[in-house]
């Protein structure tokens, strides 16, 4: 018995290892996982399918292209300085145009500090940007040029150039960009996602269910969407 | 024939040995349970967002932290628990377990010291799960080696 007894201690620990693994990959994929079973779709019984039925609320009016009856709702957490957000911008754009007013896409600000030394300039300049009423705009602007800027020293002529072609009041922005209600809109965004569990970005739920990273490139995320939307 | 001291002595030093080896087993599995967290990450890609914890996703996401399409902590995952079946195979009198300890631990050591090197040098960010393997890691070559220096693996 005492020559077997440690190969019986190894198989166990490796039962162990190997269950727990297991554990730790299902519910983390289980959390964020999306399928039409598992979420609110555009069936007549789901009248709740607004992802703002969860967690605490976000800046409002929040950040929204697409229908508020549309029958997907995309709420994106996102860093305009995160490189991975960077990635899935343009395959929001795509989405957007496949699925027309069947999607509804909310952008939520989630800078990520101290990691990211521009997020917070970035997500003012969004915000100053939004009450010109071009968020939007700002928000492609930014993203598109990420890289022109995430290594400039000094972040400010850069986003007042931008400010200037999309046709802002340059001298208003530059006085949003520091005032308390751009501050207020970033910090309710970032509450809301902290009582949503976002750690990261960009995190990406659809109708109020977290999507798995691994989920969000355009022909996974195209299924999903499709899947909600009840086309095939 | 040996004298009751000298017995008394030697079953002494025994369990010195033994306890060093149970020590190893148990920091071999804090190592199998950090690299398979960081295993599981990878795998589900949630290593590679950007997080407020400054560093892993930098680390993670790099082109080193995949080796012939494997994650390097699934690599690390197998190879802390070759170390604790070798130490569980010691504490049973398996001689060569023991024995083959030091050149196992003692490649871990030198995969971390180069890993520490790619995140100081050329990743320029520090990943905390992978800076808490390499610590586990250079606690076992420390562990080890007093075992082979006492002459546990001998015995």
């Amino acid at each position: 018995m005492k020559r077997i007894l440690p190969f019986i201690i190894i198989l166990l620990v490796l039962g162990v290892a190997l269950g727990s693994a297991w554990y730790l990959k299902r519910s983390t994929t289980d959390v964020h996982r999306v399928s039409s079973n598992s979420l609110p779709g555009p069936s007549p019984n789901s009248q709740n399918s607004n992802p703002a039925t969860a967690g605490v609320g976000g800046a409002e009016p929040a950040h929204t292209q697409g229908p508020a009856n549309a029958p997907v709702h995309l709420e994106e957490f996102g860093d305009f300085e995160c490189p991975p957000c960077g990635l899935l911008h343009p395959i929001l754009v795509q989405m957007k145009q496949e699925f027309g007013d069947r999607l509804q896409i909310t952008f939520r600000e989630f800078p990520l500090v101290p990691t990211h030394q521009h997020a917070v300039a970035a997500a003012s300049s969004a915000e100053a940007a939004g009450l010109q009423g071009k968020f939007w705009e700002m928000h492609d602007m930014l993203y598109e040029n990420q890289k022109e800027w995430h290594e400039a020293f000094d972040v400010r002529p850069i986003f007042e150039g931008y400010a200037k072609k999309i046709g802002l009041d340059v001298e208003r922005f530059k006085t949003d960009v520091n005032s308390e209600p751009v501050a207020q809109r970033i910090f309710l965004d970032g509450k809301r996602g902290h009582s949503l569990g976002v750690k990261g970005t960009p995190t990406v739920f659809l109708n109020g269910r977290e999507v798995p990273f691994e989920s969000l490139p355009a022909d996974k995320l195209r299924v999903l969407i499709k899947e909600l939307t009840g086309t095939k | 024939m040996k004298s009751a001291g000298a017995t008394a002595a030697s079953d002494r030093s025994g369990k010195r040995a033994n306890l060093l080896f149970v020590l190893i087993a148990i920091l071999s599995l804090c190592g199998l349970a950090d690299a398979l967290y960081l295993t599981i990450e990878h795998i589900t890609g949630e290593s590679v967002k950007c997080t407020i914890i400054h560093g892993c996703s930098e680390v993670l996401s790099s082109p080193y932290a995949v080796i012939g399409g494997f994650p390097l902590a699934s690599i690390g995952a197998l190879a802390y628990f070759a170390v604790f079946s070798l130490a569980i195979l010691k504490l049973f009198d398996y001689r060569i377990a023991g024995q083959l300890l030091l050149p196992l631990v003692g490649l871990m050591c030198l995969v971390s010291l180069w890993l520490i090197y790619l995140q100081a040098f050329v990743i320029h960010a520090f990943c905390q799960f992978c800076l808490l393997s390499a610590g586990i890691t250079f606690t076992l070559m420390a562990l080890v080696f007093v075992a082979h220096w006492r002459g546990g693996v001998k015995k």
